[in-house]
């Protein structure tokens, strides 16, 4: 049975397999955050339901460029610190503060500043800022939500993993309604079916 | 004011009708803030507090970050109106001690080594306050953290108890705070393992009068943590997603 756990919250007594946002105290589990557990699964884990975007090595992010410096640009990645890109790692051209770029996280370090490159800008479109820990839900399995949203729309969207959604083209504003549709029914079941019914 | 011959022992009520162990009643509401990471409204007796948590995020002025863990800065403040007298704006002795306290506890509970270089801002304002004000904002401020989605080892539950007009008592409002023997006693716990962050005391006891009355608040704690609990999980509702769904705010409700 899926249900509601708060932080601190007992989830089981017994040695389990332990996954993402858990602690062990005395032997048991705990849940570290507010969000959905199951206790039917073989392991003990929670999906959290709010918080902002810790960087994972792989990540494709949305960053907005928020100073330049000498030897390159500060990026505003939607975390707990800035991150920097060198002016180098740029082909051509230059950024300027404001810009929209995508690039993927490569490294992160021990204060959880992320290392990005591979930055690409993004012209004109909008971005629709969401809950972090919601993201996953945008893309769906195998990236199925996002091919909805894609062919549902007609836009080119790009889920950024950081809470940022990049959109250009299309039905913005239909969009824009999915999206936080989305966001806001994220913790529940047969959700591709619900979003399904938009596009018809 | 001040009532004068008053004795609990005899009237077996207090002076507004509570039993010796019952508290106010208490009211959560969990995501009130739009613009806050996390935030919390609560009601309890005449006491009103609303708390707003943002961050972690860069910790400003720089000095004041620490590498191994993150600081959590809470500032307490009381609205001039909050108080029969006017209470003058700004920081004074009081809100500063009560903002160091509320700080310590948070920071039990909280992980705070997992975001190194940053500080988390707790603001909690009091809007109305009738005794017991610093035990309401814990607990608001507890609910704002965890809405925030920042991992805790536990939710905060505090309570005030202590003795007035010849009784042990839990959760006193100002008649009996005034009261010629009145003690005082602020206490937070983290409910899953009783481990005790915030105690403060004002006024005397006996050694047994502690013992009875460590017992009564730490039951009070763990009254407080159930309604803390039931308001952070009402905010979800589980199911299927129906299209019906879009006109609702689930996410962030604005409080009228």
């Amino acid at each position: 049975m899926k249900k509601i756990v708060i932080p601190g919250e007992l989830l089981s007594e017994e040695r389990k397999r332990l996954g993402g946002n858990v602690f062990v105290s005395d032997g048991k589990i705990y849940s570290r955050v507010l969000g959905i557990s199951d206790d039917e699964n073989e392991r003990a884990t929670v999906v959290p339901l709010e918080g902002k975007y810790n960087p994972q090595i792989e990540d494709t992010i949305i960053g907005v460029v928020s100073r330049v410096i000498h030897a390159g640009y500060i990026v505003d990645v939607n975390s707990y610190a800035e991150s920097f890109i060198p002016r180098s790692a740029l082909r051509n051209g230059e950024l300027k503060v404001g810009d929209v770029i995508m690039a993927k996280v490569t490294d992160v370090n021990e204060v959880k500043e992320a290392n990005i490159s591979f930055p690409k800008r993004m012209f004109d479109g909008d971005i629709i800022p969401v809950t972090a820990v919601r993201t996953p839900r945008l893309i769906g399995k195998n990236g199925s939500m996002l091919e909805l949203l894609r062919n549902g729309t007609g836009a080119d969207v790009i889920v950024g993993k950081n809470g940022r959604i990049w959109a250009k083209g299309g039905d913005l504003e239909l969009l824009r309604k999915v999206v936080f549709f989305i966001e806001n029914n994220s913790y529940k079941s047969n959700l591709t079916k619900a979003v399904e019914g938009f596009f018809k | 004011m001040t009532e004068q011959n008053v004795d609990y022992k005899k009237t077996k009520k207090r002076l507004d009708g509570r039993k010796m162990d019952e508290t106010r009643p208490l009211k959560i509401d969990v995501g009130v803030i739009p613009n806050a990471d996390g935030s919390a409204y609560l009601e309890w007796g005449q006491n009103k507090v609303y708390a707003a948590v943002y961050g972690p995020r860069e910790a400003l002025p720089k000095h004041s970050a620490n590498a191994y863990k993150s600081v959590i800065k809470v500032e307490y403040r009381m609205t001039s109106f909050s108080v029969p007298d006017r209470k003058r704006p700004g920081p004074n002795r009081r809100d500063q001690e009560i903002s160091k306290v509320l700080s310590e506890a948070l920071s039990r509970a909280v992980f705070v080594e997992q975001f190194p270089n940053t500080e988390i801002g707790v603001y909690v304002e009091v809007i109305d306050s009738n005794a017991g004000s610093r035990v309401a904002c814990l607990t608001a401020a507890s609910c704002a953290l965890a809405d925030a989605g920042l991992p805790m080892r536990d939710l905060v539950a505090a309570t005030g108890v202590g003795k007035a007009y010849g009784e042990l008592v839990i959760d006193l409002n100002k008649d009996e705070e005034d009261a010629p023997d009145a003690v005082d006693i602020p206490i937070a716990i983290l409910p899953n393992s009783e481990e005790i962050v915030l105690l403060q005391m004002d006024g005397l006891l006996t050694k047994k009068e502690w013992e009875k009355i460590a017992k009564l608040g730490i039951q009070g704690c763990k009254d407080v943590y159930a309604i803390q609990k039931e308001a952070l999980q009402k905010k979800f509702k589980l199911g299927e997603a129906s299209k019906k769904d879009l006109g609702k705010k689930t996410k962030k409700k604005v409080k009228k």
